[in-house]
């Protein structure tokens, strides 16, 4: 398990600024390269050569350039698995004064900042008096900076409170010089044990300072090309509880930034995968194409699974070695060995002998003393032909963040630039023979760069149960078509954090608002819906669920109803007619009552939110058509009453609590109905639940599956004679104005044992 | 999460267990009676899980390979047959082999080991693993911790007095340590007979293998829910935030996005969520049991009628291309799919996101997603063209912003190259040959390396000697100025560099200059 505050949230960086980094590295960069056209009579430029200082610099940006590439400052997690720390880099510059060139403010974080900041101190200046100079003084200020508190750690530790102390406190110190002797290298060592003891005394007195757990010192010794060093090299090793040491010797120039390069995948777990047989075309000879190679950085969790197999699984241990190219990149002298260990320990791999040799943790550290001794080692991906899959959602267990390797170099701008342009890819491992497997794929998020890891292994959850076999999945008509409106309509967008709501919700909360408002009355099934069928309603309904509605909104919703009225007036059919409706006059009366009441019931579901949705409610009661019975009239209106007595109860209340009171009190009742065309359906001589298409023959009267189960003799008897009878005389009207069978059945013996009888009996939820 | 089971059928899985009266029994048939009840258990109520059977002693054999099919695993048990002396190191090795070839080492797994707590004498009993667990090579390591995430369940078939009369508790707890301490040793209470062992795996059962209910919720619109296999607490840092989290009974959907959006995102984990009836009625469905036979297939065939939300949510996920995202808990976020499998059975699937307010980038701060409504323009546009994602961050990263790098002395010329080219090309190349100039100076200047501004002053310098005769009188003039300038820099005091860069750009027209020689193109071949 990572932790957040390890010893790589805070890097500093001392650079020596004494006159001697002014000497030059020695190492000669031709940059006058003549075409031959032109050759003639021209002299060459003689060849440039950096400094050391040059060196150091160029080489420790480089650092930081990978650095922000793979962790930015402003991510504070960036990917799944190791989360990631904000990782900042305080960079300090040491001569006899020091100049501190950032904060570990989040945006002093980037390499611009450090150019500008590096080009106001300049080169050092070679006749200035070596004696003046000291790294000591960066050294103690690179000290006072790991004990000075990011923001990060300001956070965490205010919102931790009691248990602020979790948040621990440690750093990493770089330091670029080129030191005396190792008597030298003690010294610095000792004195910054000495400033780090003193400035933890400092810090337990102080809000803003925190005192130092654990500090790694990296001192990077940089001497000339074809000088012998003074310095030697040292592994890491305890000073004290508090400090560890390690001495790098290098030569400047490439040396150094190979160094630094692998200092970087060290301290920051990063890993290297070259992406290869990559095709490109030069513009100029677009007919031939011809394949480049490119090196990326990135998290080493991306290759967890080839790091973890091995040990026993044989395909495994083919496929590891097959992965790892091991690339002699300089021949420092005790390279030789390390590079013979390594050699011997792939071949022992390539003939994959089955004996549970060579563990994981072998590999990693036979990587590490590698690197150490100038091996590169890299796993090695396959190009796979682009296709394009944005619409395809992979089964992805990472994603990393990249940086090239070589950044500017010609491939690698090629590469980047063809996945900045929104293109994917996918990466093989290379096999000798077998199947393809693709285990990787690179693709661009926004500007940045991410190598998702796919899963290539064998699924557990393969071959479950279909959908269409489980709960609710025997069911024909859902809404599909509205629901995916409704998605739509409730998609999600960023929200600028510095955008305020009045009522202080975060968006997304304000998102589940919309959500519960949208879904107060929604019917799932088409056949349980008249209104969410009719195009006339439609205006209506897309404005009733809003928050607030204007006065126009109330207008088109006003308008809506006097048209519903319109077209009873004129006595336009119903899409409930599909619903098992034959004839004409009353029954046309009762499929508008029906549609009035869903209607109606959908609106009450917001009248209490404003005053204006309580007018479209208002303008509804008022319009609708009034029941053709006396009878029938007084019956609802004593339900409608109960309902509004309970809407009036709670819509009066404007809480939250109280409006999610509301929808479970509307859920009951919603549940109610359905119970009571359940308890039509359970009954064997109820009418079959209405179809959308008219009951027109007498086949679909016998429902099909009470076919199959146990069917006593009467059931059969009254199918058939009901079957017979439906034929012969008009449908009975209750079943006719019924939808879904719910409204009208069983309502004498609801007078009769109270309303709640079949509520309470029976929840569904 | 696949289960391995590991039964110890060694000779002391025979040693009987004294019972008053009645029949006689073997500890091995304590073990396979709690082992039956285990996989009755799961072929009714957790029959997704794959199992697979292992019998060891010295040696050990894969009985039954990973499977759902219980009734195998059931009858393999009958008929086991007794061994030799306990080997767990070696079974062990053994596990990992299976499981590693089946599933890969990414795929977290449950090992349940049962056994009698006699870990076998001298050479490859635990006790000596153990102790030479330090003085091995690399060739013969102890097979623990296993590569994949493990859970490590013991089961004793013995009581806890028993095991601590002699090392073996303390063996046993030393290798659930190893595995990486995620498991329990269970061991039997009171007598060893057939009601303690259903009560050991009774709470084996209760703690590893009882499925995960939960309710999924769109505002008011809702669906109970089984979540298989069953989300793991996560634990973040065990610095900041020890306390592993876990997911939340109440899974909450916010809103939605495009696939395209959410663009494959990286998941700790996948799980199907599968809709379940919960049947309350079943108390008061009468008291005879016959009712109850003949009841069952009418409940599931109206389960399977009656509308469920999930169904719904379902076939508009995969009619719209579009994912829920979830909220599992707080700073918690997954999301909902349709997931295809190559017989065309589709599912709704859970994906469940890194635990964090950010857990893609792409899609910022996932408590900062709101509805489209509250937008003043549509962010994907009116005719649905456009799109708020991915969010872009605030700073371009190095390969999309064309930095300076000089490490390898290619870069260096490249640069130096391209300067020269456009000065040749002046005054038509005027724009592009200040543009690369100052790009140069800068770098130069941050890193120190003024000898490079006075090599390519005098390179320059050269070039304006170089000019034809026909040349346009105006290349010159920039020529000199710019050698001028880079001099001047390449002296000049801090307080001047600070404020020296090149800010002449006379000529801001002209054509845009093409890098004939150095454009790649990636060969599209599709």
């Amino acid at each position: 398990i990572p932790k957040m505050f390890s010893v790589s949230h805070k890097t500093v960086f001392v650079v020596d600024h004494c006159p001697y980094m002014a000497e030059s590295s020695r190492q000669q960069v031709e940059c006058d390269v003549l075409t031959k056209s032109r050759a003639q009579g021209v002299i060459p430029l003689a060849p440039v050569s950096k400094s050391l200082w040059t060196c150091a610099v160029e080489c420790s940006m480089e650092y930081c350039r990978i650095l922000y590439d793979i962790y930015p400052k402003d991510k504070l997690v960036s990917s799944f698995f190791l989360h990631l720390f904000i990782l900042q880099v305080n960079y300090i510059v040491s001569d006899s004064e020091f100049h501190i060139l950032n904060s570990w403010r989040r945006e002093d974080q980037s390499t611009h900042e450090l150019m500008s900041a590096l080009a106001a101190v300049g080169p050092p200046n070679p006749r200035e008096d070596p004696e003046c100079c000291s790294i000591l003084h960066g050294l103690v200020a690179a000290v006072e900076a790991l004990c000075k508190i990011t923001e990060l750690q300001h956070e965490r530790r205010t919102t931790l409170m009691d248990t602020a102390d979790r948040v621990a406190n440690r750093g990493r110190i770089i330091c670029l010089t080129n030191a005396k002797s190792d008597t030298h290298v003690r010294m610095l060592e000792d004195c910054i044990q000495e400033t780090i003891l003193e400035q933890n005394k400092l810090a337990a007195g102080s809000d803003r300072l925190m005192a130092i757990q654990q500090c790694d010192l990296v001192l990077v010794h940089i001497h000339p090309q074809g000088e012998d060093t003074l310095v030697s090299d040292r592994p890491k090793k305890e000073i004290s509880s508090l400090l560890t040491s390690e001495v790098h010797s290098v030569r400047a120039g490439r040396h150094l930034a190979t160094k630094l390069n692998i200092l970087v995948q060290q301290h920051f777990d990063l890993a290297s995968t070259t992406i290869t047989n990559i095709p490109m075309k030069e513009e100029q000879h677009a007919n031939t194409s011809a394949n480049y190679d490119v090196e990326l950085l990135h998290h080493r969790d991306a290759h967890l699974e080839f790091f973890k197999s091995g040990g026993s699984s044989d395909i495994n241990l083919n496929k590891f070695a097959y992965m790892i190219r091991i690339t002699v990149k300089s021949s420092e002298h005790n390279g030789t060995n390390v590079c013979f260990k390594v050699h011997q320990f792939v071949f022992k791999k390539l003939k994959t002998d089955m004996s549970p040799l060579c563990c994981a943790g072998d590999l990693h550290m036979a990587g590490t003393s590698t690197r150490e001794n100038g091996l590169k080692e890299t796993i090695t991906l396959k190009w796979c032909t682009p296709r394009t899959n944005s619409i395809e959602l992979h089964y992805c267990t990472g994603a990393y963040r990249i940086s090239p390797t070589d950044v500017n170099s010609r491939p690698s701008s090629c590469l980047t630039n063809f996945l900045l342009n929104g293109r994917s890819v996918l990466l093989e491992q290379p096999r000798k023979s077998g199947s393809k497997v693709i285990s990787h794929m690179l693709s661009s998020h926004g500007g940045e760069i991410f190598l998702h890891v796919l899963n290539s292994n064998r699924s557990t959850l393969e071959d479950p149960p279909s959908i269409s076999e489980g709960c609710g999945g025997r069911v024909t008509d859902y809404r599909i078509t509205d629901f995916g409106e409704f998605m739509r309509e409730n998609r999600l967008t960023p929200v600028s954090e510095s955008s305020h709501d009045p009522s202080g919700k975060l968006p997304a909360e304000r998102a589940k608002a919309q959500l519960e408002r949208y879904t107060r009355y929604w019917p799932m099934i088409i056949s349980q819906t008249t209104i969410f069928n009719m195009q006339a309603v439609v205006p209506l309904a897309n404005l009733i669920v809003k928050e607030t509605l204007s006065d126009e909104d109330v207008l088109t919703c006003q308008k809506t109803v006097y048209n519903l009225v319109d077209m009873e007036r004129k006595n336009d059919p119903l899409p409930i007619s599909t619903v098992g409706s034959r004839g004409k006059g009353p029954k046309r009366d009762e499929q508008y009552r029906i549609m009035w009441n869903e209607l109606e019931t959908l609106v009450k579901t917001h009248a209490g939110d404003t005053d204006r949705h309580q007018r479209v409610l208002d303008c509804i009661i008022a319009c609708r058509s009034k029941p053709p019975e006396e009878e029938e009239r007084k019956k609802r209106g004593r339900k409608r009453e109960d309902r509004e007595d309970k809407a009036e109860k709670n819509g009066s209340k404007e809480t939250e609590d109280k409006s999610w009171q509301d929808s479970e009190r509307l859920k009951g009742l919603l549940d109610k109905d359905e119970q009571e065309s359940e308890v039509i359906k359970d009954s064997p001589d109820s009418p079959e639940p209405l179809n959308k298409k008219p009951r027109l023959s007498t086949e679909e009267v016998q429902p099909p599956e009470r076919a199959k189960g146990p069917v006593s003799l009467l059931t059969m008897w009254t199918n058939r004679i009901t079957a017979a009878n439906s034929r012969k005389h008009q449908e009975f009207i209750g079943r006719v104005s019924s939808v879904n069978n719910k409204f009208e059945l069983y309502q004498q013996l609801k007078d009769e044992n109270g309303m709640d009888v079949h509520e309470n009996g029976k929840a569904t939820r | 999460m696949p289960t391995v089971v590991l039964m110890d059928v060694s000779l002391s899985m025979t040693r009987p267990v004294s019972v008053d009266g009645s029949e006689e029994f073997q500890r091995k048939n304590l073990a396979v009676h709690g082992l039956n009840m285990l996989f009755e258990h799961m072929a009714s109520n957790y029959r997704l899980e794959f199992t697979s059977l292992m019998a060891f002693s010295s040696l050990w054999d894969l009985l039954v390979p990973f499977t759902r099919d219980y009734n195998t695993l059931q009858e393999a048990l009958s008929n086991l047959e007794d061994y030799d002396k306990t080997c767990v190191e070696s079974a062990l090795q053994g596990v990992s082999n299976v499981v590693q070839q089946e599933w890969g080492s990414a795929c977290p797994c449950q090992v349940v080991l049962v056994t009698d707590g006699s870990l076998g004498i001298g050479k490859g009993s635990l006790r000596h693993s153990l102790q030479t667990l330090k003085h091995r090579g690399d060739d013969k390591k102890f097979p623990l911790p296993f590569p994949f995430p493990t859970k490590m369940y013991i089961m004793c078939v013995a009581n806890a007095e028993e095991l601590q009369m002699t090392d073996a508790m303390d063996n046993l707890e030393e290798l659930l340590r190893l595995s990486g301490g995620d498991g329990q040793i269970f061991s039997m209470e009171g007598p060893l007979c057939m009601k303690s062992v259903q009560a050991m795996f009774g709470r084996l059962i209760d703690y590893a293998y009882s499925p995960f209910h939960a309710v999924l919720h769109c505002g008011n619109l809702s669906s109970d829910v089984q979540v298989f296999p069953r989300p793991e607490p996560v634990v973040l840092d065990e610095e900041v935030e020890p306390m592993p989290r876990s997911v939340s009974t109440d899974l909450e959907i916010i809103g939605f996005i495009e696939i395209g959006d959410i663009s494959s995102p990286p998941v700790i984990s996948r799980h199907l969520v599968l809709p379940i009836a919960v049947n309350k009625e079943v108390d008061e469905v009468g008291t005879g049991a016959t009712d109850e036979l003949e009841e069952e297939p009418s409940a599931s065939q109206m389960a399977g009628k009656s509308p469920n939300f999930c169904v719904l949510l379902h076939g508009s996920l995969k009619v719209e291309g579009m994912v829920a995202l979830v909220q599992l808990g707080p700073e918690w976020y997954g999301m909902l799919y349709s997931q295809a499998d190559s017989k065309k059975k589709s599912n709704l699937m859970l994906s469940v996101f890194d635990p964090g307010a950010e857990p893609l980038p792409w899609l910022g701060k996932i408590s900062h997603l709101g509805p489209v409504s509250e937008a003043a323009e549509n962010p994907y546009g009116e005719d649905d063209n456009k799109s708020p994602f991915p969010v872009q961050p605030q700073v371009k990263r190095s390969y999309a912003q064309n930095v300076t790098v000089w490490i390898k002395a290619s870069g260096l010329q490249t640069d130096v190259q391209k300067i020269l080219r456009n000065a040749r090309k002046l005054p038509d190349k005027t724009q592009t040959f200040y543009k690369e100039l100052n790009r140069l100076r800068k770098a130069a200047l941050a890193f120190g390396f003024w000898e490079l501004l006075k090599g390519v002053a005098d390179l320059l310098e050269r070039e304006c000697t170089l000019l034809p005769d026909s040349a346009h009188p105006d290349a010159a003039f920039q020529l000199s100025h710019a050698a001028q300038q880079l001099k001047l820099a390449s002296t000049a005091t801090s307080e001047l560099v600070k404020n020296g860069l090149i800010y002449n750009s006379l000529y801001l027209c002209g054509p845009r200059w093409r890098q004939h020689l150095f454009v790649l193109n990636i060969v599209r071949c599709l």
